[in-house]
């Protein structure tokens, strides 16, 4: 479904990510865990075409799209879904849905699929976006990029500013996503959420992978355990 | 008083519609266009020329609003194009002084081939009273034309989902593309918008007076003023500004004398650029 190779990205001539290589097969939920500052929006900022990437190859079923501007990726069918959001808040939850589906025709049975999945965008329908909750805004985010039933999403720390309970319920949903059979890639730096959720993960470190695997073989890795899920 | 407030009234829809293309490109695109007034003028003068040479008003003016969409079409795949390269206010700038250069040379052009070219249409038929003041036919077929104008552009922007992707990039750009909307798709198609909006400029106030080759700048500088007011971005911002400012200016003339007019105009663009920067309706970013 996606495979990344040799890729490399940054800011001013300053690469942030170094050489990495993974692949996202159909069906699967994968992660990609690392601490703030490890280069994991830089990675999908390049991989979704808000960034050039300095070198690489991004190939998403089969198709290179290395480098291609971001609103023709996202018709490909391989939605982002950033850290932040990015909705447009003087519009209603409504307006923001129907323009997840552009430039097509907004299914009725897919608005209220993603209804049923988050209630509460059906209860705050006609609410401008900017007025909710950042809880409320990530359903919509999320809702949104459903809205034009993408074969592969892209989450970049879907928990950011969301009180526990309120990201395990963002983790919940995308599980319900899951076993309908969407294949996921989710950056995240609370692990312990990501692994609950995910069948294989990269750890990225200053850029760098350090380790892949399986979620069972990373949560039994002593260094995984101490740096990331607080086991010494 | 109601005299004051209704002839305020036309003034400001007339405003109001000339703010409409100005904000719309700047807002959307970041791109100051100061040759937006030439706009204006050339949809003038292609309707002139167009009755001149025998046709009929309403084809005549069909093809000055194309005229008027073509112009916009031609800068956006002309001069516009390094301007879409830079970011805030390099943007900013480059538009206004690209566009500045384009207004001269067609205002050149226009006093050299066509000096004398203007437009007038005179709307047949004695004044029409309201609410006991009597309004010329001219003034109220422009005040149609223009609310008609506004509610297309609130149909467009509101119910259509070409307006709502439009919006989405003024709300936020990122989002756009992100959802899979091309920014630089929508401002083409907002410029060619502008254009007709300029031409429907030139047709509103050759109702009331005549539009001839010289009067780009002040259609500018008005559009300029009104768009600060309202809001970049902003066309309700626009129409409500433009009322607005339409009463003052009339109120003013008629209190004070014409010659204050505009400077009493810039003084309510200069107070709201300190009190309200966003401009009426505007939001923080």
């Amino acid at each position: 479904m996606l495979e990344v190779k040799g890729f490399s990205a940054g800011y001013q001539g300053n690469d942030v990510i170094h050489d990495l290589a993974f692949h996202v097969d159909p069906g699967e939920a994968v992660m990609i865990i690392g601490s703030n500052g490890a280069g994991k929006t830089t990675l999908f900022r390049a991989m979704c075409g808000l960034l050039s990437p300095s070198s690489g190859t991004v190939l998403f079923e089969g198709d290179d799209i290395t480098g291609l501007p971001a609103e023709y990726i996202a018709r490909l069918g391989m939605k982002f879904v950033s850290a932040e959001r990015h909705l447009f808040p003087r519009m209603t939850v409504q307006e923001n849905l129907l323009l997840g589906a552009y430039p097509g025709k907004p299914d009725p049975e897919t608005i209220s699929g993603v209804m049923d999945l988050f209630p509460r965008l059906a209860e705050r329908r006609r609410q401008h976006a900017g007025t909710m909750s950042g809880g409320e805004q990530q359903m919509l985010a999320v809702g949104r990029a459903l809205m034009s039933r993408p074969r592969l999403l892209v989450l970049d720390e879907p928990s950011t500013g969301l009180a526990p309970l309120l990201a395990q319920e963002a983790y919940q949903a995308l599980g319900v996503l899951r076993e309908r059979g969407l294949t996921v890639l989710v950056a995240e730096q609370q692990v312990p959420l990501a692994m609950a959720f995910s069948d294989r993960g990269y750890v990225l470190e200053n850029g760098f992978i350090r380790l892949q695997g399986t979620t069972e073989e990373l949560a039994a890795n002593p260094g995984v355990r101490s740096a990331y899920l607080g086991v010494t | 008083m109601t005299a004051n407030i209704l002839d305020g009234i036309v003034l400001g829809l007339q405003f109001g519609l000339l703010a409409a293309g100005l904000t719309l490109v700047y807002g959307l695109g970041g791109v100051l266009n100061l040759a937006y007034g030439q706009m204006a003028v050339v949809a003038a003068i292609v309707i002139s020329l167009a009755m001149d040479a025998g046709l009929p008003v309403f084809p005549a003016v069909a093809v000055g609003l194309l005229a008027g969409g073509m112009f916009g079409l031609l800068l956006d795949l002309t001069l516009l194009r390094p301007v879409y390269r830079r970011r805030d206010e390099a943007r900013v700038l480059l538009s206004l002084l690209l566009t500045l250069g384009v207004s001269f040379i067609v205002d050149g052009f226009l006093v050299w081939r066509y000096p004398l070219e203007a437009l007038s249409l005179h709307i047949r038929g004695g004044a029409i009273e309201i609410l006991g003041v009597p309004m010329r036919r001219g003034s109220l077929v422009a005040s149609a034309i223009t609310l008609i104008t506004f509610a297309g552009l609130y149909v467009f922007f509101q119910r259509t989902t070409l307006g709502r992707a439009v919006r989405s990039v003024i709300e936020d750009e990122e989002g756009a593309r992100l959802v899979g909307i091309y920014p630089n798709r929508m401002l083409r198609l907002i410029l060619i918008l502008s254009g007709v909006l300029a031409g429907l400029v030139a047709v509103t106030r050759a109702m009331i007076t005549p539009v001839d080759v010289h009067s780009g700048l002040s259609i500018t500088v008005f559009a300029l003023i009104v768009t600060v007011v309202g809001g970049l971005g902003n066309v309700a911002g626009a129409l409500l500004a433009g009322i607005i400012l339409g009463i003052v200016n009339v109120i003013a003339a008629d209190l004070i004398g014409s010659y204050i007019s505009l400077i009493i105009l810039l003084g309510a663009a200069a107070v709201t650029i300190l009190i309200r920067p966003a401009g009426l309706l505007g939001v923080k970013e």
